[in-house]
Order: structure tokens, then C-alpha cells, then sequence
């Protein structure tokens, strides 16, 4: 009775969840970013939550190092369906300037779908914005989806 | 007290910082911005220099031999791979790459994150071809004129030129450049 209701309201307020996969740390300065007052997501509903059971979008930056790799399959799998997987970067989608080292075991195709990717290196905070932005869309269509 | 007071007074009265961004337009990037790769395939060589600087290697060449020997060429330059470096813009001698200030490069398929130029590689001119006929024809006659030269040579050994003959030439040449001289001082005259 009340599914479209809390369907509605979630739709409005998608919460994100940053992984590093072995970033160098451009793409997570500019995804904090994206929060701060200049480019504000928190008025389009986004939320930087602590932790994946809350998540509605997860967000990745860097190639998956061999290191982050077991903790990034293991966050994934937490993360409560439907979920969009936004990849940060150049890095998550091929490995970037670090593809063909011992140390990475990417991209990112390999352990989850790929909803939404953002280039660059390091991509703009507007960019950013409108792939979350994207990414909601993608939200509201999968759990519509869902709940048919 | 008095400048807090005028900061906090501008303050209220002034336009809120936030971009209005995903509501309008995404503003301009800042100058020298390197944004979205664009790749001009009418000036481009083939020479694979972007290729060989490229840290990432981001760039993928197909090369498809058509039928007449030309090759049809095709880039691809794979952003999602990208890191934006500027180096095969530096590098492009005949700068058919050049990095745009566009940034929005998102996307949710693969496809929209290629660029993409082909060209067409002209071959060099083809060497001129015989028939089994013309060469059989051109073997022989260079066959009969070898056996010629055998038969006069081994009849009377002469001497290739007289010496009368080797002064009259020098004299011939020497006129020649005279004349030539002559001709290009009349030129600037």
C-alpha cells in the first residue's frame, strides 16, 4: 500500500557510497567536491553515507588494485538491490596509465555492472553531477522495475 | 565589527555561490582546459607517433588493405582510457589531434566514450609492368647486342676514345657552360 509512496520518496534522496579502488585520489577530491556548496548535490537528494547497506548508488574511483579487490567484491555485495554502480574516471573502466601492472586486477566490468562511467582524469565536478544525476534516473527506472 | 557587519550585509543581498548546473547549462571550462579528444582524420599521416606516446595506450589503429592498394585507416581513441596528457596533441605534427575544453564525458554505454576518424592512404604509383612478350624481346636484344660488342671486341681491341676525341667533347662542354652563363646573366639582366 504504501510501496509507491516509499518508492516516490526514495527515488528523491538516492544516498551514495564511495569505494577507492586504489585511487590516487583526484576523482575523490572531486567527487567531495560535488558536495560542497559550489556545486551542492545534496539539493538534488544525494547523500554521502557511511556505509553500503544504506547505499543506493555506488560510486567507484581508481583501478581495482589487488588489495582493494576482495573489499571491493565484498562491498558490492552488501549493497542492497536495485543499485546503480557509477564508475569514476578513467581508471575503473580500463585501468588507465596503471593497465598491464601485476598490482591490478581490473576494470571494473569484471566483478559488477556498470551502470553510468564518467571520463576523464580527473573528471569536472559538473560531470560528476550530471552522471549522479543519471544515475538516478537509472535508480527510479530499476526499482520501478522492481516493484511491478 | 564594522567589516563583518558590511561582509555579512553584501553577504544577504548577493546571488547564492551554488551553480544552477544540472538546471542549465554546464558552465565553460576554464582556458587550456583538456577536455574530450578531437581527431581530424584529413590531416592525419598515419606517422603513429600518438601512438607511441600515448602512456595509457588509449588509441587503436585498424588498418583494412582495399582492393586497389590503398588503406583505408581508421583511429579510435578510447576516452575511458584517456589520461588526458596532451601528449599525442603535442606530438601530432600535422595536429590532427587536439583535446576540446568539452568535459561531459559521461555515459552509459562503451560506445560513447570512442572517437573515431578514418581516412583513406593513397599507395605509391605502380611500377610499370611488362608483358612475357616485351621482356622476352628486350632480353633478347640486349643478348644480341651483347654478342655484337663480343664479336667486334674480340676482332680489334680498340681504345674506348681518342685522345682528339676526348679534347673536342671537353671543348663541347665547355661552350655549353659558357653559353649557359651567359644566358643567366642576361636572365638578371
Amino acid at each position: 500500500m504504501f510501496d509507491k509512496l516509499i518508492d516516490n520518496s526514495m527515488a528523491k534522496s538516492p544516498w551514495i557510497f564511495h569505494i577507492n579502488a586504489g585511487s590516487c585520489n583526484g576523482c575523490d577530491i572531486e567527487l567531495v567536491s560535488v558536495l560542497t556548496p559550489r556545486y551542492d548535490a545534496e539539493r538534488l537528494g544525494f547523500r554521502l553515507t557511511g556505509t553500503p547497506r544504506q547505499a543506493d548508488i555506488v560510486v567507484v574511483s581508481g583501478p581495482i588494485t589487488l588489495q582493494t579487490r576482495d573489499r571491493l567484491v565484498r562491498t558490492l555485495a552488501q549493497v542492497p538491490e536495485p543499485r546503480v554502480v557509477v564508475s569514476l574516471g578513467s581508471c575503473p573502466r580500463s585501468g588507465n596509465v596503471f593497465k598491464g601492472s601485476y598490482a591490478i586486477d581490473g576494470p571494473l566490468d569484471k566483478y559488477t555492472h556498470v551502470d553510468v562511467s564518467v571520463g576523464g582524469c580527473t573528471p569536472k565536478p559538473e560531470a560528476i553531477v550530471a552522471a549522479l544525476a543519471q544515475a538516478a534516473e537509472i535508480l527510479r527506472e530499476k526499482r520501478k522495475e522492481m516493484h511491478k | 565589527m564594522l567589516p563583518y557587519l558590511t561582509k555579512a550585509l553584501t553577504n544577504l543581498v548577493k546571488k547564492p555561490v551554488t551553480e544552477k548546473f544540472p538546471a542549465g547549462d554546464p558552465p565553460k571550462a576554464a582556458e587550456g582546459y583538456r577536455g574530450r579528444i578531437q581527431y581530424d582524420p584529413e590531416k592525419c599521416i598515419n606517422c603513429g607517433m600518438c601512438m607511441r606516446v600515448c602512456a595509457p595506450q588509449c588509441m587503436h589503429r585498424d588498418i583494412e588493405k582495399l582492393e586497389n592498394g590503398d588503406q583505408k585507416i581508421t583511429f579510435t581513441f578510447d576516452l575511458t582510457s584517456c589520461t588526458f596528457c596532451s601528449m599525442c596533441a603535442d606530438f601530432c605534427a600535422r595536429h590532427a589531434i587536439t583535446l576540446s575544453d568539452d568535459y561531459m564525458i559521461v555515459g552509459t554505454q562503451p560506445e560513447d566514450f570512442l572517437v573515431t576518424g578514418t581516412f583513406v592512404k593513397k599507395a605509391p604509383p605502380p611500377k610499370p609492368k611488362f608483358t612475357p612478350e616485351q621482356i622476352a624481346a628486350m632480353k633478347a636484344k640486349a643478348e644480341a647486342a651483347k654478342a655484337a660488342k663480343a664479336a667486334a671486341g674480340g676482332a680489334t681491341p680498340k681504345p674506348k676514345l681518342t685522345p682528339e676525341e676526348i679534347a673536342e667533347r671537353k671543348a663541347k662542354a665547355e661552350a655549353a657552360k659558357a653559353a649557359k652563363a651567359a644566358a643567366a646573366q642576361q636572365g638578371e639582366a
